[in-house]
């Protein structure tokens, strides 16, 4: 029985992977991090796997837990990002297809972001994930009102990092 | 905000571009140990319950009692001691049922909340100990002088009396002092992100 949900676990998150990477791609700064986190997301969806209960969908899901493992369980800071450790992290951005003007913007913006804390990348992640405000109030646990504003509030912060 | 879409569509495209992760390594993660605040805030409360109790087990004064022919007092320390286990006994049932209600499942801010609560029974629990250890110490330091005879004698010879009186009031406020500090330094390392991501929280919702 227990084995049959391991492998049910693990088959899902095998398929659900990304999104723990995405997590920890705003979450973390080089490869190493990367991996940390990834293990210790692992372990907490797995010790709440139990009270998942079908009718949801598993991605839905992982979202949350996946969110307060790197906001709230992580023990290591995951904060304060020097460009120099940002550079490292090259996987980040994909070399093909882009004109330098736009492929410069995107690394900056990604770097923006860095420079945000836990709480504006959670918004910001659920934002680039296309999720409502609903669903961005009911993760993080503030009203939805708030969640409108504060998301405002980054872009507001992210455009005074990029033209200072 | 352009720039924000343009993130998002870099986002989008790069969606499958991670190394990915195999059945086996997974398998491998799911047997490897946490490394969570919340496995630490358990570790190092069951230490301190362990460390209070410990130094309650050992420190043994009916002895002390018999040597200094005051064995009447031995009795009203049993009560003491059954009083401090059933103290003992609430907060680790308090604590076990704040623990077992932190869920990785409820919103990040539910989820501080609750570990926030589980530290802090503990915290009450260091108070509480911290409290009966100065009026232990009080009474301990009162009892000696009274009852033992050699130092009887000493504090009879007036400024000696006001000496030692400074000399205790010095030892039970560094002891405190240390243990207070010690308690900072661990928490203040542990719970530092959590704290300012909760405050952060908290801004928004204001």
């Amino acid at each position: 029985m227990s084995e049959n949900l391991e492998q049910t676990f693990v088959q899902q998150l095998r398929e659900n992977q990304n999104i723990i990477h995405k997590i920890c791609r705003l979450y973390t700064s080089d490869g190493d991090a990367h991996k940390d986190l990834f293990q210790e997301i692992t372990i907490q969806l797995w010790k709440a796997f139990p009270k998942f209960r079908g009718d949801a969908k598993f991605s839905t899901w992982a979202y949350r837990v996946a969110l307060n493992t790197a906001i709230t369980l992580y023990r290591k800071s995951t904060r304060s990002v020097s460009t120099v450790e940002y550079e490292k992290h090259s996987f980040f951005i994909s070399q093909d297809e882009y004109n330098s003007e736009e492929e410069e913007q995107i690394k900056l913006m990604y770097q923006a972001v860095h420079q945000l804390n836990d709480i504006e990348k959670a918004l910001v992640f659920m934002y680039l994930e296309d999720k409502d405000y609903t669903e961005i109030a009911e993760t993080i646990g503030i009203s939805e009102v708030n969640a409108r504003v504060k998301m405002n509030r980054i872009k507001g912060k992210l455009k005074k990092i990029l033209n200072p | 905000m352009e720039e924000l879409d343009l993130l998002k569509k870099d986002w989008k495209k790069n969606e499958n571009s991670f190394e990915q992760v195999s059945e086996v390594d997974i398998y491998k993660m799911l047997h490897k140990k946490s490394s969570s605040i919340v496995k630490w805030i358990l570790i190092i409360s069951i230490l301190e319950v362990l460390l209070w109790t410990g130094i309650s087990l050992v420190y043994n004064s009916d002895e002390y009692f018999i040597r200094t022919h005051s064995e009447y007092l031995i009795e009203y320390f049993k009560y003491l001691t059954i009083f401090n286990y059933a103290v003992v006994a609430v907060f680790i049932y308090m604590f076990y049922k704040n623990y077992r209600a932190i869920s990785t499942i409820t919103s990040t801010k539910q989820l501080m909340k609750d570990i926030l609560k589980t530290r802090k029974t503990v915290k009450y629990y260091v108070w509480y100990n911290l409290g009966m250890m100065v009026v232990s110490m009080i009474i301990g330091f009162a009892l000696v002088f009274t009852v033992d005879p050699k130092l009887h004698e000493l504090t009879s010879k007036g400024n000696a009396m006001i000496f030692m009186i400074a000399f205790c009031t010095v030892c039970i406020l560094v002891f405190v002092g240390l243990f207070w500090l010690f308690y900072r330094l661990i928490y203040g390392i542990l719970l530092r992100k959590l704290f300012r991501n909760y405050n952060e929280l908290k801004k928004i919702d204001l």
